[in-house]
């Protein structure tokens, strides 16, 4: 009967204890289900893997990090939902969202106006950061990706007469006008543009308008599930120009979709993901454990959101969200899985060199580092 | 009260205005409509327009209403053309062309959607007050409709068009009436929603809103307000309830609708009185 | 060139289209339910299909499989959610229809994972002949013999055999049929047995075309074969079969013509409010009111 009461006793002090020890909370918001439930499980993983890993070293501060995830569905009401609870009912200070921009940034003006320092880790839309002085952004805008993009094409590649397919969504449309407002500048000329909406798999219509467009080039933008149909049948119809992608093509799946179509494909602003560095090796293989699947960019985007949020608490010797918003904002020279940060610039955009990878005997390769500061120059207000 | 119960009622004062106004179209007047997600959003995009110029919140109410009734007249112009399952398809197509078209328009701000909406100035618990108090007029509102004569000419069109003309019930104008009036409400919810958001995008309004809006009636009752606006409650927060489930929500949820129609296909009205009947075909 | 290779791309997504929304057609002929769970089973005719081609190293295995597997689904849907609501009117089964369309792609999800299915080794979606200057993936003539063969199969079927005939007098006019002593019961399961296998076959082969699988790939079945079989006239096979290439024809020209204004599902819908606007009762359909 004693040891009965002891072993409560014991496992309640154990409660107690571990309670008192997860201390720093940091807010979570991805697409668990819905359309974009394929990033959100990434995201997810590689949140717990950022977690585990910072406790590991020690934690914060002396206190341990504690993960709480909520399902936005990348929608925005989802996303108000979960910000005012993670904000009242969690009272977390410090928040990442692993979502798309619909949901970022309808949670950005809640986080921003309850003082919660707030990254997304590679939502696109412009207005997330404008929501504020709380509001960071790890991944690069649209509209430099695409100036980045004609950029390589016009200066590495030598390449004038191009087709240009895009996607139907914020992401797609800020990427085409970056790319279409600096063709001029570089002496691309754009011979045909084409658009497809997310639910697109086939795209017969768009093979047939490029075969007659002749290009030298096709700059495309889209997501591996539409990318790797898309180039699949590119090649398949005939097209043997050189396909340059977004960012968004970068998942290995890809490479399992298109198959040896995918041979020879650019994506600008990729992951360099066989780069020599302990860390990502340790992350690309506690990843492959954990979801079954190698990384990709976006995965990398919110270990590293994790990794700079907990460096810049580590920087201001403080939990107060006021100084760990300085101090993130004064960040320089951060090693991320996918690029080193230069710094962010006083809109909290990032600035960092753009790497261009190129698909290699069915991995993703690095071909060459866009380091231009004009190029990439996210906008200042 | 928590921000985080102040949004969740938010939105289930919308989703109620909503089912409510759809069941005066689907339930009370008998046309099947699967697009009130576009006029939803089309209440949504002229408030919000209306919003960022003028800043003017009445203004901007009426203009979601308005411009949500426009809509729905037009459409209830192709429900005159068109029957039962052709109208209900149709209406799929209203809504593709809606989310269609203001994806490719600039001044409605394209894919980006429109951003900076004003504030309402009531703050977020007066915006919640508002948002209610209008739930509770359309409810009223169609707890009103149903007791009247235009209650009975709407079920008449919907039990038997050709019979309801021996009734001298003249059936084109009181579609066009319900389309008119339930598409209003639908815009004006719009209006509220971007008040609440502060910004739209077109994926709020999608296919699967309008089919998520047709669930709260069918599950409350097809023609029952009570029922309509009570299951449009239990639909918004019973997702929220299990939310620690994360990443098998939407399993659990597409589980429990074809559990509860399997069991009680009259719908919740169905199990408090005997609806049933009429909801035979 | 260009105008011949948009037709022929149209044409192969027009085959698509008439298996995916024939099965539709006929439970609605039938039963008149907007049976939008069609869409997972599709789905599932999908995912069995990669699934055992990847095991057995035979995609026609992963056909036969799915074939063999999606009556069952089919069937099993109309025995357990649509046969006890039958009674009530016809948006009650059509929402049950819906959350087990919800339901099952998401168990696909969370069985199958995020990232979708591909096949291991698919030849015939990276390989094409020339023909006369058009070129084609062997995929895609795949689709085109395919759906030749399956309906001359069901004309055959319909036509010369006792089955066939009673079944297809059901169809289109079940009382007369019960009166001659048709066995209304058996003619439903036969029904959704054949319109699922075809949904099945739909499935194997959107997989081959794309090379993908993912949870989502009902989603624009679950409307589109709506629209269909609504411009077809509801219920008629022929013209079922006429609005598919119709609309995935006007999917291709369109999307290359008025792109830019309108996507691909827009424009589905623009011509089919036109058509209706012209037409109510779709293209073949008889106006009955």
């Amino acid at each position: 009967m004693l040891s009965f009461a002891r072993g409560v006793l014991g496992a309640f002090a154990f409660f107690v204890s571990q309670a008192a020890l997860a201390d720093v909370k940091i807010g979570f918001q991805a697409p668990l289900t819905g359309l974009a439930a394929t990033d959100g499980k990434s995201a997810k993983a590689a949140a717990e893997i950022a977690i585990d890993d910072l406790n590991a070293g020690g934690g914060v501060l002396g206190q341990k990090l504690e993960l709480i995830t909520y399902d936005d569905q990348a929608k925005s009401d989802q996303a108000i939902f979960t910000a005012n609870k993670l904000i009242g009912d969690d009272g977390v200070k410090f928040a990442i969202s692993g979502s798309y921009s619909a949901a970022g940034r309808a949670a950005a003006p809640i986080f921003q106006k309850a003082g919660v320092v707030f990254i997304s880790a590679y939502g696109v839309h412009p207005d997330i950061t404008k929501a504020g002085d709380y509001c960071f952004r790890l991944v690069r805008l649209g509209p430099p990706q695409g100036r980045a993009a004609a950029f390589f094409i016009a200066e590495s590649l030598k390449l004038k007469k191009a087709s240009v397919i895009s996607m139907d969504n914020d992401y797609g449309e800020a990427t085409l006008q970056g790319f279409l407002g600096d063709v001029d500048k570089y002496g691309i000329k754009v011979v045909n543009k084409y658009n497809y909406s997310l639910q697109d798999r086939q795209f017969g219509p768009i093979v047939a308008g490029v075969k007659r467009d002749e290009p030298e080039v096709i700059y495309a933008t889209g997501y591996f599930f539409t990318a790797g149909p898309l180039v699949a049948q590119l090649r398949a119809g005939g097209v043997k120009a050189p396909i340059v992608g977004s960012q968004a093509f970068d998942s290995g799946k890809f490479i399992d979709i298109a198959g040896a179509a995918a041979e020879g494909v650019y994506i600008v602003d990729g992951f360099d993901r066989y780069r020599k560095d302990p860390k990502l090796e340790h992350f690309t293989a506690e990843f492959q454990k954990r979801a079954g699947y190698p990384p990709e960019g976006v995965a990398a985007e919110v270990y590293s959101s994790f990794d700079i949020l907990v460096d810049a608490m580590k920087r201001a010797g403080s939990l107060e969200p006021a100084k760990v918003r300085d101090a993130l904002a004064a960040t320089k020279d951060f090693p991320m899985l996918n690029e080193t940060l230069i710094g962010f610039n006083k809109v909290h955009e990032v600035i960092m060199p753009a790497s261009v990878d190129v698909v290699k005997d069915g991995k993703f390769v690095h071909f060459s580092t866009i380091e231009d500061k004009k190029v990439l120059a996210p906008p200042e207000q | 009260m928590s921000a985080y119960t102040i949004s969740l009622l938010s939105i289930v004062g919308i989703n109620v205005m909503l089912a409510v106004s759809l069941n005066i179209i689907s339930g009370f007047c008998g046309q099947i409509s699967l697009g009130h997600g576009a006029f939803y959003g089309a209440g949504a995009y002229s408030a919000a327009l209306v919003a960022v110029t003028t800043r003017n919140l009445p203004l901007a109410l009426i203009a979601g209403a308005l411009v949500g009734s426009m809509l729905g007249l037009i459409v209830g112009f192709a429900s005159l053309r068109v029957r039962s399952d052709f109208l209900a398809v149709t209406t799929i197509g209203i809504n593709f062309l809606f989310t269609g078209f203001v994806r490719k328009q600039g001044w409605l701000g394209g894919e980006m959607g429109i951003s900076s909406i004003p504030p309402s100035g009531l703050g977020g618990t007066g915006n919640m007050v508002m948002i209610e108090l209008f739930a509770a007029g359309t409810i009223a509102f169609s707890l009103y409709v149903n007791a009247s004569w235009m209650g009975f000419a709407f079920r008449a069109v919907a039990e038997d068009e050709d019979a309801a003309a021996t009734l001298a019930v003249n059936a084109v104008s009181y579609k066009l009436v319900a389309f008119a009036l339930g598409t209003a409400f639908a815009g004006l919810a719009g209006a509220l929603y971007a008040y609440f958001t502060q910004f739209i995008n077109v994926d709020a309004f999608d296919f699967i809103t309008s089919v998520m809006l047709m669930a709260m009636v069918v599950i409350g009752g097809i023609g029952s307000t009570f029922g309509v606006a009570i299951a449009a409650v239990a639909l918004t927060l019973l997702p929220e309830t299990f939310r620690f489930i994360n990443e098998y929500r939407l399993l659990v949820f597409g589980g429990l609708l074809v559990l509860f129609i399997s069991l009680a296909p009259g719908g919740l009205a169905s199990l408090f009185h005997g609806t049933r009947a009429r909801l035979r075909r | 060139m260009f105008y011949v290779d948009l037709a022929v791309s149209g044409v192969v997504f027009g085959c698509m289209y008439a298996l995916m929304a024939v099965g539709l057609t006929l439970v609605y002929g039938l039963l008149r339910i907007l049976h939008i769970a069609h869409a997972a089973v599709f789905a599932l005719g999908a995912y069995v299909t990669v699934l055992v081609a990847n095991v057995s190293g035979s995609i026609l295995l992963g056909f036969v499989a799915a074939i063999a597997m999606t009556p069952l689904c089919g069937i099993a849907i109309y025995r357990i959610l649509y046969q006890p609501l039958l009674h009530y009117r016809p948006d009650v089964p059509m929402i049950a229809s819906i959350g087990l369309l919800v339901f099952m792609q998401d168990g696909f999800r969370i069985l199958f994972g995020e990232q979708g299915v591909t096949f291991v080794k698919n030849p015939l979606a990276i390989e094409s002949v020339d023909m006369a200057g058009i070129t084609l993936t062997f995929a895609q003539l795949a689709v085109l013999v395919v759906t030749l063969l399956i309906f001359v199969a069901l004309h055959l079927f319909t036509t010369r055999t006792r089955i066939g005939v009673a079944w297809r007098a059901t169809v289109s006019n079940p009382r007369m049929a019960a009166s001659f002593g048709v066995d209304a019961i058996r003619v439903r399961y036969l029904n959704f047995g054949i319109g699922s296998a075809l949904a099945g076959v739909a499935g194997g082969l959107i997989a081959l075309l794309n090379n993908f699988v993912d949870p989502t790939i009902g989603y624009v079945v679950s409307y589109k074969a709506l629209a269909i079989i609504v411009l077809g006239g509801l219920g008629s096979v022929r013209g079922t079969l006429v609005a598919s290439l119709f609309l995935a024809l006007v999917e291709s020209y369109g999307t290359i013509f008025i792109g830019s204004y309108l996507n691909r599902d827009a424009i589905a819908f623009l011509a089919l409010i036109l058509v209706l606007m012209a037409r109510p009762q779709g293209f073949t359909g008889v106006r009955t009111a």
